[in-house]
């Protein structure tokens, strides 16, 4: 390794980082300590040489890290086997969906022999922004509400009321009274 | 300069090397999964461009997972270990920001924070934080947290396959039992005819509708068909039916047989799907649903 590298890597970290003044600006606290509270959270000490009331930085990091590590190789043996879970699980992801898309282009080529006008419509790109005569109409004889929901459902982009999976399940369940609010066009 | 050939020989050769690399990875899971996943080596023949083919549209209507995977033990113990790395090096917690000293939820947080302490090293190497004795009556103790709410609902239990709250971690496809084309009362898809000028995903929807209800909040997600059931060379009925299967999801509502061409229902997973369905329909079909 060169000189310089080595000198760089050598050098012991600064013990002050920077100075920071309005950490060190001390006006009297009085017998309310809590400004002094607050001043020490919003500028925390740089002084990398005591357990700072509010811990910006941890010394004792070594000896928790031990605690909670068995080692270094076991570390890595873990990282590894980690990795190696993550790419099982998206390797069976990608082979469920290539098949998925196989099966659906060999519908789109059947398709394709069979109705070539059907072939052509499948095939058309959906405009979000254009409306069907029959949804225009349909549009003036609804309500304001009822209006909203028609034109919140763009064709083309997903529905807003497709749920992310969490955790826990709602607390209302499925929701299985759901009325259509505007006829069907 | 690279010419022309010149560049198209070496994308042409990093992309062998790239399939080559491709096929000498890692072993894999699904290499040892055995035939499901293997690609179909059936003959891609040419459907006979008969007149009389008939065209059918079905809609496979999916309820999407409600709660995420669980874990399994492999996760869950890199998960715990993580989260043990992540408490010996995060900083301490400012907890004179943000509790009055000697309060009530202080003494609380501490008491949770020991607990967490505990199950994450496992041992008394806590160092303990000073609880004041003095103690304010004026502080309201936090707000009674709600449970949430279990991840098996009693439709699991019963196995009631109508509810849409069952298996909440898995997709569940709609299967209506009726009469298929041939007129016999088998489980199938949701099927219906295509009229004249109208598009196939428009005929799918229609068709769901009329089998099962307006009570739903549907989606189609694509004009495009996800699959085609081809009818078999050997069937002994003439008209050939090609089904086109479309992927729709339901959001609300809940599905309702309509008592003509469909007598029952049931929301299955690909497992309980398999069980119902002929053997010729279930080969036809089972490429199109997910696993999980």
């Amino acid at each position: 390794m060169s000189f310089a590298l080595r000198a760089v890597r050598e050098a012991t970290p600064p013990l002050r980082v920077a100075q920071s003044s309005v950490r060190y600006a001390r006006k009297d606290a009085g017998p309310d300590p809590r400004v002094e509270h607050i001043r020490r959270a919003l500028y925390p000490g740089n002084i990398r040489n005591k357990e700072t009331p509010i811990g910006s930085w941890r010394p004792n990091v070594g000896g928790r890290l031990q605690r909670a590590i068995p080692s270094v190789q076991a570390h890595e043996t873990i990282e590894r086997a980690w990795f190696l879970h993550q790419r099982h699980v998206r390797k069976r992801r990608e082979a469920e969906l290539e098949r998925k898309h196989r099966f659906m282009v060999r519908a789109m080529e059947v398709l394709h022999e069979l109705d070539p006008k059907l072939y052509k419509q499948a095939n058309q790109e959906e405009d979000p922004r254009v409306r069907r005569p029959e949804e225009i109409e349909l549009a003036k004889t609804l309500k304001a509400p009822e209006k909203r929901a028609l034109e919140s459902r763009i064709r083309g982009l997903f529905p807003r009321e497709l749920r992310v999976p969490t955790d826990t399940p709602p607390r209302s369940g499925w929701n299985y009274d759901w009325k259509p609010p505007f006829p069907r066009v | 300069m690279w010419s022309r050939n010149a560049l198209a020989c070496c994308s042409k050769q990093s992309r062998a090397a790239c399939a080559q690399l491709r096929s000498r990875t890692l072993a894999t899971v699904t290499d040892a999964a055995g035939p499901s996943s293997a690609p179909t080596s059936t003959p891609k023949a040419s459907p006979s461009r008969s007149s009389k083919a008939s065209i059918q549209a079905a809609v496979v209507l999916n309820r999407s997972p409600i709660i995420t995977r669980t874990p399994n033990p492999l996760e869950r113990a890199y998960y715990a270990y993580q989260s043990r790395i992540q408490r010996a090096l995060f900083n301490p917690f400012p907890d004179e920001f943000y509790f009055r000293p000697g309060s009530i939820l202080e003494g609380q947080f501490n008491a949770e924070e020991k607990q967490r302490e505990k199950l994450a090293f496992g041992g008394p190497s806590v160092k303990e934080k000073p609880i004041q004795t003095l103690v304010d009556s004026d502080d309201q103790v936090g707000k009674q947290q709600q449970q949430p709410m279990p991840r098996i609902h009693e439709a699991d239990i019963k196995g009631d396959v109508r509810s849409l709250d069952r298996q909440m971690e898995r997709n569940l496809y709609l299967l209506v039992h009726g009469k298929d084309s041939a007129g016999k009362d088998v489980w199938r898809f949701p099927q219906g005819g295509v009229e004249e000028g109208q598009a196939l995903h428009q005929a799918a929807e229609r068709d769901l509708y009329a089998e099962c209800g307006e009570d739903m909040d549907t989606w189609v997600v694509s004009r495009k068909p996800i699959g085609v059931m081809e009818p078999s060379s050997a069937s002994a009925s003439s008209p050939q039916a090609y089904v086109f299967f479309y992927k729709a999801h339901i959001l609300a509502g809940q599905a309702t047989p309509n008592g003509k061409t469909v007598k029952d229902l049931a929301w299955l997973t690909k497992e309980e799907i398999e069980s119902r369905v002929d053997q010729q329909y279930w080969a036809s079909v089972k490429d199109m649903l997910s696993d999980s």
